[in-house]
């Protein structure tokens, strides 16, 4: 059961990210590394605020905002200056690894003593002490759903469709008398937006900051999107946000029993191979609808 | 509509638990009284933390508790990644492991997360400093239910040595991971001590592997010896910054006996396997119930350990006198071709 309870936290505090990725990878079909810098960055913010005494609670709107700061940089590099998606997105990886040691003050910090929005006098005497336990998982879970619904009516106002229009058809938006360059800054702040959002309850969760914690990240973001969209594909009730975040769920399954049950070793090898399996199977099963 | 999205859902959710449960009832099923489980979380392979771990194992041992006999050990790598090691360190937890051992800072700090409120003690080690990761207060008193070993470097020490061997050295190079907290923390340490024997400190501050080479090309050109910190990065290219300063015939002074043994002239330093024992018996204590880890103050290693490389030393044209060489722990002859090939 603890083990479950893991799972779903991490899960579910990735699927923030993967949302993120879902905006850029699947909606505006842009590449965007700027996630392994823009996730750390959530995670240096709150714990450089935190330690500093502000309410922990408030350092998830400044990361937030940190992100889309890292976001728009990344568009402007790529709309203004002309550089290629794939490079704006390193280019601002890089930069951030720098901003982030300054903005932390060193490369790990720990928030142990510290209050958290987990851990703070108000939750404490709101949940009796046999809830305990679960005051973690609902914390994110209620994250988790306000992110989602946000998104999911962001989606269907007009910014919104003009940001899907972006990665679909351009020629739509500069028909309609809108600069498809804005529209990719747009999309790139809000994504980065809610990658450090991610950053700074993963780091609360972990009640440390640790420079290398974005290592890897977009890998993390990309799986999630790919397993959760192919595994929901045929079902069209489901909304793709929804399946994200079930996706990043499954992918951090998947690590649980690769950390479980194989050679410390093998287990980025079990990782990838789970990965697999879950894509051959969602696939096969589409190919059976048809 | 809502229906099947919840079967969805607790239909992953059944099969998450069926895959974990099976690893849970065996956890469960061995730990009887006097026999243990303990779970050692690593943060990435390296030459020192294995030794750590080894030496671990091996205290453990001499205090009568051995692999296979009465003890059982889940042995897990979090391969350098947060969030693998936050994950780790809760199956640990999960698995109510009657004890976790955390090897380096980053997985110190998640099992000493994970483990807070659950009564499940940890025993770190490799930790350079763990008053500035929260682990200990000011005093080196626990801050929760976790002691450990820290391999903070003897600086003054090191910086004797050097003066002692290198007469006429001026300019002491560092190369450092400026991420890595570890590095930072003895760089500092390095500033403050160096003007006292006589030295200006150059370092040299990189962020991946991919730096090393050209970090090492700058600092040689600028310094008359390099010493090494326990810093990952640079010690995992410890062979590239050798084969340069060889080159140059410019002495590198290693922190620990791995590094003496593959090419370094000399180290005052750790020796991770003494290290990881020393652990191994704290945790020992904790096991048997004699201690709580609560009550135990952080240890550092006893007393730095001299190694030499005479070979070396040699190919330098650097005389290693009688005075240094009687106080060496151990002197190596010859150079080993990495650290694989030593053991």
């Amino acid at each position: 059961m603890d083990l479950i309870i893991t799972i779903l936290e991490q899960g579910l505090i990735y699927s923030i990210l993967a949302l993120g990725v879902y905006i850029t990878y699947k909606i505006l079909d842009f590449p965007d590394l700027t996630v392994d810098g823009s996730f750390p960055l959530g995670a240096a913010l709150s714990a450089a605020l935190i330690t500093r005494g502000v309410n922990p609670y408030l350092t998830l709107f400044a990361s937030f905002f940190g992100g889309v700061v890292a976001g728009v940089c990344t568009g402007l590099i790529h709309v203004k200056c002309k550089v290629r998606d794939l490079l704006s997105g390193i280019i601002m990886m890089t930069a951030l690894w720098t901003m982030n040691l300054y903005i932390a003050g060193t490369s790990n910090v720990p928030l142990f003593s510290q209050d958290s929005i987990f851990k703070n006098d108000f939750l404490d005497k709101l949940f009796p002490d046999e809830m305990k336990k679960y005051v973690t998982l609902l914390v994110i879970l209620i994250l988790v759903i306000i992110c989602k619904i946000i998104l999911d009516h962001y989606m269907n106002t007009k910014s919104g469709y003009l940001l899907r229009a972006v990665g679909d058809n351009d020629i739509v938006v500069t028909s309609l008398a809108k600069d498809q360059g804005n529209v990719k800054i747009l999309g790139l702040a809000i994504a980065n937006g809610l990658v450090a959002l991610s950053g700074c309850i993963f780091a609360q969760e972990e009640r440390v900051f640790e420079i290398s914690m974005g290592t890897g990240a977009i890998v993390i973001g990309l799986a999630s999107v790919i397993i959760g969209t192919s595994i929901f594909k045929k079902m069209s009730f489901v909304k793709t946000t929804t399946a994200v975040i079930i996706g990043s769920i499954i992918y951090k399954a998947c690590v649980a029993v690769a950390i479980r049950n194989f050679e410390p070793q093998a287990m980025k090898l079990i990782t990838a191979v789970l990965f697999l399996v879950i894509l051959v199977i969602s696939m096969e099963r589409k190919a059976k609808v048809k | 509509m809502k229906k099947r999205v919840v079967a969805t859902v607790l239909a992953a959710m059944m099969a998450v638990t069926m895959m974990s449960g099976c690893g849970k009832a065996q956890a469960k099923s061995e730990t009887k009284k006097e026999n243990y489980v303990i779970g050692i979380e690593q943060f990435a392979e390296h030459g020192s933390l294995d030794n750590c771990r080894e030496g671990f194992l091996k205290g453990l041992a001499k205090e009568g508790i051995e692999e296979g006999k009465n003890l059982k050990v889940e042995y897990k790598n979090a391969a350098a990644d947060m969030g693998t090691a936050g994950q780790i360190s809760d199956s640990f937890v999960a698995d109510k492991v009657d004890l976790i051992c955390a090897i380096a800072t980053p997985s110190a700090q998640s099992a000493y997360n994970a483990a807070m409120d659950k009564n499940i003690p940890v025993v770190y080690t490799a930790v350079t400093d763990p008053i500035s990761a929260e682990l200990a207060d000011k005093d080196g008193n626990a801050t929760g239910n976790a002691t450990g070993t820290s391999d903070k470097l003897p600086v003054k020490e090191q910086l004797e040595m050097i003066r002692e061997m290198l007469p006429d050295a001026k300019k002491i190079g560092i190369i450092y991971t400026t991420s890595e907290a570890n590095s930072v923390s003895a760089i500092k340490e390095y500033e403050s001590l160096v003007k006292n024997y006589g030295f200006t400190l150059v370092k040299k501050g990189i962020s991946t592997t991919a730096d090393v080479s050209l970090a090492a090309d700058d600092l040689l050109s600028k310094v008359d010896c390099i010493t090494n910190l326990t810093d990952n990065t640079v010690v995992s290219s410890m062979p590239t910054i050798l084969d340069k300063a060889n080159a140059k015939k410019i002495p590198v002074i290693g922190s620990e006996i791995e590094q003496v043994k593959i090419g370094c002239l000399a180290a005052e330093g750790l020796d991770y396997i003494a290290l990881g024992e020393q652990t191994g018996k704290m945790a020992a204590s904790v096991l048997k119930g004699e201690k709580k880890a609560e009550d135990m103050k952080f240890e550092t290693i006893k007393k730095p350990g001299f190694y030499v490389n005479n070979k070396v030393a040699k190919n330098l044209g650097i005389k290693v006198s009688k005075k240094l060489s009687k106080n060496a722990v151990e002197s190596f002859d010859t150079i080993s071709e990495s650290k694989t090939a030593e053991k």
